[in-house]
């Protein structure tokens, strides 16, 4: 009964703490679920995809794609490119979840979001030795969860009201622009990213957009060579 | 859109199997690596060079060919946004204003 208490006080707790990430969640559903919609999917599709997902960075970093009838595996390989730092939270978090059951290890690895990830590796170590820390992390997961889908649901049908002539298939290519600023946390990055944007224009011709994985190639060995030639300096954000 | 039915359900299905790999790489098998700062640099430059690989062909490229022109209303809506993303950190503001951009330049350049 203690055990029970502490459990629910635990998910209340994370619940709380990730409060204040809703106002950064919900605009993103929105946008991800309008976006969705006008680049072509079924609001069943859209439903879908949120649910099944679950990554707004990867849904709508390829809904351009989509719309510019790009090859399946080059859509699945920038999923893969841009979910890249669920690798870096999977290794951080690892540690910490070892000892659950492999029901709990699925639900958590399926329901990791950057904000509660974040609030997570500030609050707790891998070595203390707190029994309830995954119920802490499940209840800001699932507060997260529940306002993207809901987030998305609402802009799902309203994107399915508004005319084609507004063009807001657009709106993704917007706000992967918004989601680009915060990564750009060095020097490195940026010459990187910049180089990548250069290589995607010069290569666009090139068959199936290996353009893009090109440009994605070249913008890491970019960024690797200015983080070797550049004074140290160390970066703390993940 | 219906013939496209089946492209798209492999999309959500071979997605969805990524964005659940990923995150379970490590959580799953309870693993004790620690990554290697080289490969942690490889896994945080990655996304924002694809994410800037995508934007920059969307606003830059009309039917396929370079057009750096005020009369390109994706490219002039992208650079607002930009400096908006830049400024304000709002999703909403760089939304907004790179979707009034668009339509200005629609409006008065087309």
């Amino acid at each position: 009964m203690k055990m029970q208490r502490e459990q629910i006080s635990a998910l209340r707790e994370g619940a709380l703490a990730s409060a204040g990430l809703l106002v950064g969640i919900v605009p993103w559903g929105i946008v991800a679920g309008v976006a969705m919609v006008s680049a072509g999917l079924t609001q069943t599709q859209a439903v879908a995809m949120s649910v099944l997902v679950f990554a707004g960075t990867a849904q709508l970093a390829v809904l351009p794609l989509l719309v510019a009838k790009a090859p399946l595996w080059v859509m699945v390989a920038t999923a893969l490119v841009v979910n890249l730092r669920y690798v870096i939270y999977s290794a951080v978090l690892a540690p910490h979840f070892e000892h659950l059951p492999r029901l709990w290890r699925v639900l958590l690895s399926y329901i990791t979001v950057d904000g509660v990830f974040a609030l997570f590796a500030g609050s707790y170590r891998p070595e203390d030795g707190n029994p309830h820390k995954h119920w802490y992390f499940l209840g800001g997961s699932l507060l997260m969860w529940c306002a993207w889908q809901l987030s998305s649901w609402i802009g799902i049908f309203a994107g399915a009201m508004i005319p084609r002539e507004w063009s807001l298939e657009f709106a993704s290519t917007l706000a992967l622009i918004a989601l680009l600023i915060p990564l750009l946390f060095d020097r490195a990055v940026v010459c990187g990213a910049l180089a990548a944007g250069g290589v995607a224009l010069i290569a666009a011709k090139l068959p199936l957009n290996l353009g893009l994985l090109a440009a994605i190639a070249v913008g890491v060995a970019v960024g690797l060579a200015v983080a070797r030639l550049g004074p140290r300096k160390e970066e703390g954000r993940v | 859109m219906a013939g496209e039915s089946w492209f798209v359900w492999a999309l959500i299905a071979g997605m969805a199997a990524i964005a659940f790999l990923t995150r379970a790489v490590f959580i799953l098998p309870g693993s004790h690596l620690r990554l290697p700062p080289t490969a942690e640099r490889v896994l945080r430059y990655a996304p924002a060079a694809a994410i800037m690989a995508i934007i920059v062909p969307d606003i830059a490229l009309v039917q396929g060919a370079l057009s750096i022109s005020i009369e390109n209303p994706r490219l002039v809506g992208g650079l607002v946004a930009f400096a908006l993303a830049a400024s304000t950190r709002s999703v909403f503001a760089t939304i907004a204003g790179g979707m009034l951009a668009l339509t200005l330049v629609r409006q008065f350049a087309g």
